[in-house]
């Protein structure tokens, strides 16, 4: 049987054969990505280095100027720190609201109501985003849903609207992205085996010790994963701070997009966007080196 | 085609026949069909019109979108052979044209085009080396737009004190930096003092409570109170009044208001010509124009024939004044770095907002 | 403790549900507006039904999803087996490389596919669209299902290799049921990012064919009217009983049921 000629394999074809192996599983999603979205970024990368929008028939200038952005246009600073401050809210709300209810649907429900509240909680993320920002507007407006309920219960309260606002704008960001952190929260919070739980308890630990001996330890990993998926493209998005934001949804996600759609200069847009890349690598570089030195990551 | 060729491939590689059949898409080889790049819900997809022309010419009429100009020219660049009629706003056809991406327009085969006003026909903005590369079709005012009862007769309102956080701007340098110029006394299309705009814009600040971008966002925050004044366009603001029965109020400020003249072009790509001037010349039908116009509200047509049809109390008439023309300053075509100048100045005065 | 953390997984749903709960509504609202209080009316979804490309566009919109979700889903997981169970040289540059295409905006990537296929002759049209979501949709599969093997022990499948079962049938009987909930949840996030995925779409759609996000997007300028709330209140229906007839029929989310 197969097994059996596996298992006598000297060990540096066996290595060679893991590493074909190895290649093998990568080259698909890799190769995948090369196509679609390395080698069309290896095209904007260049671009950020011209000084205006390559046109067929035109001579093209190369410059470091749109690198040079955040010092020509000191502005930017403002702008890039709104964009981390809502970054780090949504990021932040998110775990706070996302592990205990991952948790809670680890831990208490079971069978059947486990499955459809796992899917419920995936679902409205099948609507449309620009349909779900516009019907938060609905919700926090003036005339809105809130204003509507609030005069229902005080007839006579002043018109309140929370639109056009730093919390509508976190408020929204928080929601599109709550699943994700829900989800990887989930997936590791359900491979915490009852054993530990019991034995701490039996133990005498009280439910604080627990959750912050046991739980919030063995969730890391997927605190972890569910922050990287939300810390990042949140600070890039300009739909919510647009829609939801009013006069102060300016980040760098829309002034990135104002350069690729209305001001057409594609060399500073792609410039922005690789140096918001690389400020994101180094938060990722030095919270990593964080969590190693404090032991979290093996 | 290279299209069918690949969608061929691509539906064998995935070797599902429900999904052929989904993906099957008739009319590719189609003679009689050509495909129009616009704005959205801007006159040419009007269902009225598309069942009229087809009815009358056997030409289906497909479209394809923008949401901004550097897109709409990105598009035609990057798409040689898909569109047949193209509009573009009088102020970007020199740019197009230099690229070469459209053609002359052959007036002997727009019959319509015999009404258009003269002024408009052979405006300095659409002709290059005295050819027109595009046909006047509509033209339009960005100005004051106040909620009903607010009395206003000056842009310097967008800094009155009274109005704080109740002022809504367009999103857009060009028309922005006109307010500013307007105010300031200069020429919208090449102010000498940007400096002084950009405080004045700057100064707004106190008043501003959103920065809007599409007709649906101006008519929806109205309508739930969110501003009290903005700058809007005068097609809209017809519809808003007329369709959406919002309590607006259309102002040409003493100041002057920002004026544009939107062109139907045929790019040089295009393998239907004529079936795209039959289309073009429909557009400027006065019959067309009076339907939508009544219909859905529509900024004013290029061609005197169709105004005529309006009756005289007719709101499009009335927010279309002919003397209104004297007072605008019209948007033309800008060079390159002024228009960067533009963008850079007016996100600068977006990030003084926000912070 | 049971009956906190159930009252806190109600009031997360609830939040989660408050903005879809009013998109639903206002498909019965007769005011284009969408100005409260509501007139109820059947009125969008009778204009919903003569919307032809608008249907369309909803159909490619599934189709497009449904493809990239599983191709993702299938190309992803194999990597991230390889990452996560494997090591060799260069690991984490591969892993570092999945951030670019969540963190560049999808405006610039967008913009970079329609230029780059533009080139090199894949064109526009619901082919260039499955390969740019498929691409999209590849770092959070990987993501996803990479998460749920930092729980999974090494040391089952190899008990099970040291007792004579190839890798393969190692993973086939060991790894993958065990993965199982992770690839689930991994498939439907890749649904949704295709379903949502509203840039890419519209720089790549060809005249005529459009996806649901792009007709939605293109609205906006006009005015989009609750025909829109209409189409995904049906959808979100539709997918709502699908998916709660599959979790009757299927043991997905995880399968410790401990009481």
């Amino acid at each position: 049987m197969a097994h059996e000629v596996e298992v006598n394999i000297p060990r540096p074809a066996r290595r060679r054969r893991q590493g074909w192996a190895t290649a093998a599983l990568l080259a698909p999603a890799y190769g995948w990505l090369l196509l679609a979205v390395f080698l069309p970024l290896c095209a904007m990368l260049f671009f950020s280095f011209l000084k205006t929008s390559p046109l067929p028939g035109r001579p093209l200038f190369y410059t470091v100027n749109n690198y040079l952005a955040f010092i020509n246009r000191p502005y930017l600073f403002d702008v890039a720190w709104t964009s981390i401050r809502i970054g780090l809210w949504t990021t932040g709300l998110c775990a706070v609201i996302g592990l205990p209810a991952a948790l809670a649907l680890a831990r208490a429900t079971s069978g059947r109501s486990k499955h459809v509240l796992f899917l419920l909680i995936i679902l409205p993320f099948w609507t449309n985003g620009l349909v779900r920002v516009f019907s938060w507007t609905m919700v926090l407006r003036e005339g809105g849903l809130l204003d509507y309920a609030l005069h229902l219960v005080i007839p006579g309260a002043p018109a309140f609207s929370l639109l056009y606002s730093f919390p509508a704008i976190i408020i929204g960001l928080v929601h599109a992205y709550l699943p994700y952190m829900i989800l990887t929260c989930y997936l590791s919070a359900s491979a915490i085996e009852d054993g530990y739980v019991e034995a701490a308890r039996s133990l005498g630990a009280r439910t604080p010790v627990v959750f912050w001996k046991i739980l919030l330890p063995l969730s890391l990993p997927g605190l972890i994963s569910g922050s990287i998926l939300i810390f990042v493209p949140v600070i890039g998005s300009f739909m919510e701070p647009r829609i939801l934001g009013g006069r102060i949804g300016v980040t760098m996600g829309t002034v990135i997009e104002d350069q690729f759609t209305a001001a057409f200069n594609w060399p500073l847009g792609a410039a922005l966007s690789f140096i918001m890349l690389a400020v994101v690598l180094v938060i990722f570089a030095a919270s990593a080196r964080v969590l190693r030195a404090g032991g979290a990551l093996q | 085609m290279t299209y069918q060729i690949t969608r061929r491939r691509f539906t064998a590689a995935l070797g599902g026949a429900a999904i052929a059949g989904a993906w099957a898409r008739p009319g590719f080889a189609d003679a009689k069909e050509i495909i129009v790049l616009n704005w959205k819900g801007y006159g040419t997809d009007e269902a009225f019109a598309l069942k009229a022309f087809a009815d009358k010419t056997g030409i289906t009429v497909k479209h394809d979108y923008f949401n901004s100009e550097p897109e709409m020219l990105t598009k035609l660049r990057t798409n040689p052979g898909a569109y047949d009629v193209v509009l573009i706003n009088s102020a970007r056809i020199q740019q197009a044209e230099s690229e070469g991406l459209i053609d002359p327009i052959d007036f002997a085969k727009v019959p319509n085009s015999a009404g258009l006003a003269p002024a408009l026909k052979n405006h300095a903005n659409l002709t290059v080396d005295g050819k027109a590369y595009g046909l006047s079709w509509l033209w339009g005012m960005n100005s004051l737009t106040v909620r009903k009862g607010i009395a206003a007769d000056s842009w310097s309102i967008f800094t009155d004190p009274k109005y704080a956080g109740r002022l809504a701007l367009f999103d857009d340098a060009v028309t922005e930096i006109g307010i500013g110029a307007l105010l300031t006394g200069q020429d919208i299309n090449d102010p000498k003092d940007l400096k002084a705009i950009v405080d004045k814009l700057k100064a707004m600040k106190p008043n501003v409570k959103l920065t809007w971008s599409s007709e649906d966002e101006w008519n929806k925050a109205f309508a739930a109170n969110a501003f009290d004044i903005s700058v809007y366009w005068s097609g809209a603001v017809v519809r808003s009044i007329h369709v959406s029965k919002l309590p607006a109020e259309f102002i040409i400020p003493k100041e002057g208001a920002i004026g544009w003249l939107d062109s139907l072009a045929v790019p040089t790509s295009s393998t239907k010509k004529d079936d795209a001037l039959k289309f073009i010349d429909y557009m400027i039908d006065p019959t067309f124009y009076l339907t939508w116009a009544n219909e859905s509200g529509a900024p004013a047509s290029a061609n005197q024939a169709a105004m005529a049809k309006l009756p005289a109390d007719d709101l499009n008439r009335q927010i279309h004044k002919e003397d209104y023309l004297s007072k605008l300053q019209f948007m033309s075509a800008l060079p390159d770095d002024r228009r960067q100048a533009f963008n850079d100045a007016w996100e600068e005065v977006k990030a003084f907002y926000a912070k | 403790m049971i009956a906190l953390g159930r009252a806190f997984l109600a009031a997360t749903l609830v939040f989660l549900y408050l903005p879809i709960a009013v998109m639903v509504a206002m498909a019965f609202n007769a005011s284009p507006l969408y100005t409260l209080p509501l007139e109820p009316t059947f009125h969008w979804f009778g204009v919903l039904a003569q919307n032809g490309p608008l249907l369309a566009a909803t159909s490619n919109s599934l189709v497009l999803a449904l493809a990239t979700a599983v191709i993702a889903t299938a190309v992803g997981t194999l990597a991230s087996l390889a990452l996560n169970r494997r090591s060799f040289r260069g690991q984490s540059l591969l892993k570092v490389l999945l951030l670019p295409p969540i963190a560049i905006p999808w405006l610039i990537t967008g913009t970079a596919m329609l230029l780059f296929f533009f080139w090199t002759g894949i064109g526009r049209g619901l082919h260039a669209m499955l390969i740019g979501h498929v691409a999209l949709a590849i770092p959070y599969v990987v993501l996803i299902v990479g998460a749920g093997m930092q729980n999974l022990r090494a040391e089952l499948e190899e008990a099970a290799m040291s007792l004579g079962s190839t890798p393969l049938h190692a993973f086939f009987a060991i790894t993958l049921p065990l993965l199982a909930p992770s690839i689930v949840a991994a498939l439907l996030f890749a649904f949704a990012v295709s379903l949502d995925q509203f840039v890419v779409s519209y720089f790549l759609a060809t005249p005529g064919v459009s996806t649901l996000p792009v007709e939605i997007y293109t609205s906006i300028r006009k005015g989009f009217t609750p025909e829109i709330n209409a189409i995904s209140a049906i959808f979100l229906g539709v997918s709502a009983v699908l998916v709660l007839v599959f979790a009757q029929l299927s043991n997905l989310g995880g399968n410790r049921d401990r009481r």
